[in-house]
């Protein structure tokens, strides 16, 4: 009763306070129309921070898994060797290896590779060469015993070392491809550094 | 009346927000942990060394089953199964991982046993537990002829149907070792310690065989008693043998006082173990020299495997005490193959579990087949892995750290 009253006063404040009210007519009209305003907004606003809110709190999908890691997804296989009449190279074992993208995006092969500082090799198709997901591609690998007085001649477990990139990312992953491909591999070095081959 | 429309407005705009909050809020959480999944309950038992010497590996175990156990039960993963573990020490003796094969074998609840840690263990209680039709799941056992037989190198012979493991084998991992060793680190002259007991020995006999014929040369050999920490005297025959790297065959309670020791007299090589020693309390023992040692393990390296992060995670997010270790992963994998032969033989019985339910067990374990924290997890006709990963590891700056990783596909 101070006058000042609330500042959004309710419908019997002023009910209360109008002793004349033909006189304050047109200040209820103009209050009526700014409690419209003010109402209006405060509810603009209202619906606008709730949708705000709701989408800044809407649940948000799930980011994808990254792809595998390349040495993950790839196995590489032993197949057999290549027969030997007149297409093994000299001081050479020339076999195939199955190369299989499991899953993941494609896989390229930038690198064949062996440890032995007494071979040498090289493979066909000649890296880098790209395979797709759910496939196999068979690769032709050829070893030269470049130096016998180093080559495994009796190895057991023989790597073959693989350089493997996909958009995850770049891995040389060794190959340990069984105890058949050690055998083949044995024979070949013995045939070919066995007669004093340097 | 204005006012009070506008209040009921923002009050149900605000209540449908707190709605949808609260919607959102469920996925995050996700069920109870509480986890029980219904009326039966199936014991996984869990053998390991869970005090001396080996206790981080033997509580990594532990608790990494105890995780595959609570994410079963809280994903309801077997309708109408409650799991548990059961776990006891073996202390890493054989005669006490017997006794606590024949009380598994006498707990009707117990369907399956992951464990144990050693080779020696697992060699002492196979036969109780076959004898059982109770399956056995090691994570860490290497030894060969627990899968394949005494003869192993000639005639694979699978001795018991009962037993699998989800860690490759030293027939693998020695001559992957002996590979790494002459031809990536070039060291050709090598001294080979053992202790003497199943493990420690067949690491070092197919290591050396391998590092022979692929033209390196043994300068010595030594075996230590694994019950001291005093190699001095064997440091010193290491020092005088003129060896590039020393291979041990054994564990890192002896490794790493071994390697502190061969240093200290005089020897700055890099000494050479499995699985074993792949613990940073290798490092600890065997100090800042150790910078340089090698170690073998099986697997890939948990940064390559993205199901390995998540179990990371989990296991740290459930707070146990002690770390997952070595085996941690391969722990899971073996309690969850276990959860798996369970589910499969309950579905397959109408929901329920058979009278005959540790001989179903057995049975189906042989079949599954499923992606775990260390990739895909199955078995062959042995019992072994197929998923036949390895990893060396090299010590840089006081931490393990993986510098080649391969994979048996032969």
């Amino acid at each position: 009763m101070t006058g000042i009253g609330p500042v959004e006063p309710g419908e019997d404040t002023r009910a209360h306070d109008a002793g004349r009210p033909g006189r304050h007519t047109p200040r209820l009209r103009a209050g009526s129309r700014a409690r419209r305003t003010a109402t209006a907004a405060t509810a603009a606003l209202a619906v606008t921070a709730a949708g705000g809110y709701l989408y800044a709190t809407r649940p948000q999908p799930r980011p994808a898994p990254p792809p595998p890691y390349p040495s993950q997804v790839v196995d590489l296989v032993y197949l057999t060797p290549v027969a030997p009449a007149g297409t093994a190279p000299a001081g050479g074992f020339r076999f195939t290896v199955a190369l299989v993208v499991r899953s993941g995006p494609p896989v390229t092969v930038t690198r064949v590779s062996q440890p032995n500082a007494g071979l040498s090799v090289t493979s066909s198709p000649a890296a880098p060469f790209r395979t797709k997901p759910h496939s196999t591609r068979k690769i032709t690998v050829t070893l030269r015993a470049t130096e016998c007085g180093k080559a495994p001649r009796n190895a057991g477990f023989p790597f073959l070392d693989v350089t493997l990139r996909n958009t995850r990312a770049i891995q040389t992953h060794s190959f340990i491809l069984g105890r058949r491909y050690a055998r083949d591999l044995s024979r070949a070095l013995r045939d070919a550094c066995g007669q004093g081959n340097p | 009346m204005r006012q009070r429309s506008l209040i009921a407005i923002t009050a149900a705009l605000a209540a449908g927000a707190l709605t949808l909050t609260a919607c959102g809020s469920r996925d995050d959480d996700g069920g109870s942990d509480s986890g029980n999944g219904g009326g039966t309950t199936v014991v996984i038992g869990v053998d390991a060394p869970m005090t001396g010497d080996l206790s981080a590996l033997g509580l990594g175990i532990k608790n990494s089953v105890d995780l595959a156990v609570k994410t079963a039960n809280k994903e309801k993963y077997v309708e109408g199964v409650t799991f548990e573990i059961e776990a006891l020490d073996d202390q890493g003796q054989p005669s006490v991982g017997q006794q606590n094969a024949s009380k598994f074998v006498a707990d009707k609840d117990v369907l399956g046993v992951v464990g144990p840690l050693n080779s020696s263990v697992g060699e002492s209680m196979q036969k109780v537990f076959d004898s059982a039709g109770l399956v056995e799941v090691s994570p860490a056992n290497t030894g060969p002829s627990l899968t394949q037989g005494p003869d192993w190198r000639t005639k694979k012979v699978r001795p018991y149907k009962s037993y699998f493991r989800t860690a490759t084998t030293d027939a693998i991992q020695g001559p992957f070792a002996a590979q790494y060793v002459y031809n990536d680190a070039n060291k050709k002259k090598v001294f080979v310690i053992d202790d003497k007991k199943t493990y420690g020995a067949g690491l070092a006999a197919t290591f050396t065989e391998e590092f022979k014929k692929l033209g390196g040369t043994v300068v010595g050999t030594e075996h230590i008693n694994p019950d001291t920490k005093d190699f001095s005297s064997v440091a010193t025959k290491v020092k005088n043998s003129g060896a590039d790297v020393v291979y041990y065959g054994g564990e890192y309670p002896q490794a790493g006082p071994l390697s502190k020791q061969i240093k200290e007299a005089g020897a700055k090589i890099p000494l050479v173990g499995g699985d074993g020693i792949k613990d940073d309390t290798f490092i600890k023992l065997a100090g800042t020299g150790s910078d340089g040692d090698l170690a073998t393990s099986v697997g890939a390296p948990v940064e390559e495997l993205d199901s390995a992060k998540k179990f990371v995670a989990d296991y740290k997010a459930a707070g146990y005490k002690e770390g997952y270790a070595a085996y941690g992963g391969y722990s899971y994998d073996s309690g969850w193959a276990i959860i798996e032969a369970v589910k499969k033989v309950v579905e397959d019985n109408d929901g329920k579990l058979p009278d005959d339910a540790r001989a179903k067990v057995t049975a189906a374990m042989q079949n599954v087949s499923f992606d775990g924290v260390t990739g895909k997890v199955s078995f062959d006709e042995f019992g072994d892995a197929t998923n036949k990963q390895l990893t060396v590891y090299a010590v840089e700056n006081g931490a393990f750290t993986a510098v080649k990783s391969g994979t048996y596909t032969g």
